[in-house]
């Protein structure tokens, strides 16, 4: 601690003993946190387990009734995202608040041109009557399972995408804060944190993505 | 104890790590869409598609999320998430796997074993 001026220590909680001492425990939070979100999505995974074991073939056929090519173009459009959020903490380690504002930036941008495929991919459902429950009507995959499949492709893609949303929010916070120039290489565990958040999003996706238009 | 600044100096050499990730993240993406065509049987296409998918998923939370960096707590709480990932999914699925098959909901294409009558109860005329 010795080394440490007192203005880098500004940041530092009164019951903390040093600025390593609150980082290590503000990452430890976070992986907590993140434990309950990956379990939060697990519980609709679990629901898409069962009923795809019950419905295995309905599932597939109605699998293939959505469009492919929107999630994979989400999926790089996701796993780019998050690529630029790590370069995003990268710059923001070395002091260069304005490149991390751009980063995250640019990461905020392709979160919505993923959030644009989802709306029209949405649209189609809609007027396709793929929909939950008793508002399914879509002639072409019919079956106990057709209408389970949809709604938990509803469930889950909704989900996900309200983690997007928080996650642009948090993502455009943290950059305007980064912009502003207020953090520094001794304290920018904000950046890191909604890093953190954001490569969760992504994580979940990369699961999402072959569930629900792969397989 | 590590001095004060350890992390911030371990974040300066991850910028080429990260393009790698990047790329490698890419490449996974097209290789689990392209064996998504090939309809792989007998339930093996789930299994390969979930092998990628875990696949990219680590290098996520190693890479980009830094578990590769940090030892101790952190892992310790990602790695209990996901032990419990795995019992909700598969006690879940293993309680409708290995039930009677009428206890499972109309239209269900559970293989009905040998027979539909319940075990333990008579047959019966209908």
């Amino acid at each position: 601690m010795p080394a440490e001026s007192a203005a880098a220590m500004s940041h530092v909680a009164h019951h903390f003993e040093n600025a390593e001492k609150q980082r290590t425990a503000a990452r430890l939070g976070m992986w907590l946190f993140l434990a309950t979100e990956v379990l939060l999505f697990t519980a609709l995974f679990a629901a898409y387990g069962v009923y795809r074991y019950l419905y295995t073939s309905t599932f597939s056929e109605a699998s293939r009734h959505i469009e492919t090519w929107i999630g994979l173009t989400n999926t790089v459009v996701l796993v780019t995202s998050s690529f630029t959020v790590a370069i995003g903490l990268h710059f923001a380690t070395r002091g260069k608040g304005r490149l991390t504002a751009l980063f995250f930036g640019l990461s905020v941008l392709l979160a919505l041109v993923f959030l644009g495929f989802k709306a029209v991919e949405y649209t189609h459902h809609f007027q396709e009557g793929q929909l939950p429950g008793r508002f399914y009507t879509y002639p072409e995959v019919q079956g106990a399972g057709a209408s389970l499949f949809f709604t938990l492709y509803f469930l889950i893609t909704g989900l996900h995408g309200i983690h997007v949303v928080i996650g642009m929010t948090i993502l455009t916070v943290v950059g305007v804060l980064a912009f502003l120039g207020k953090y520094s290489p001794a304290y920018h565990t904000p950046v890191e944190l909604a890093g953190l958040y954001w490569h969760l999003v992504d994580l979940i996706w990369i699961f999402v993505f072959p569930l629900i238009y792969l397989i | 104890m590590a001095e004060p600044h350890a992390e911030a100096q371990h974040h300066d050499s991850h910028v080429g790590r990260y393009w790698a990730v990047w790329i490698a993240l890419l490449v996974f993406t097209f290789l689990t869409f392209g064996l998504s065509r090939l309809h792989i049987p007998g339930g093996w296409g789930v299994v390969v598609a979930l092998a990628i998918a875990a696949t990219k998923g680590g290098l996520v939370a190693l890479f980009f999320m830094h578990l590769w960096d940090q030892r101790g707590a952190n892992r310790l709480v990602f790695l209990t998430s996901l032990v419990f990932v795995a019992l909700l999914c598969a006690l879940t699925i293993a309680d409708n796997a290995t039930r009677f098959p009428l206890a499972n909901p109309p239209g269900s294409e559970v293989p009905r074993s040998q027979s539909t009558t319940p075990i333990g109860l008579p047959e019966r005329a209908p």
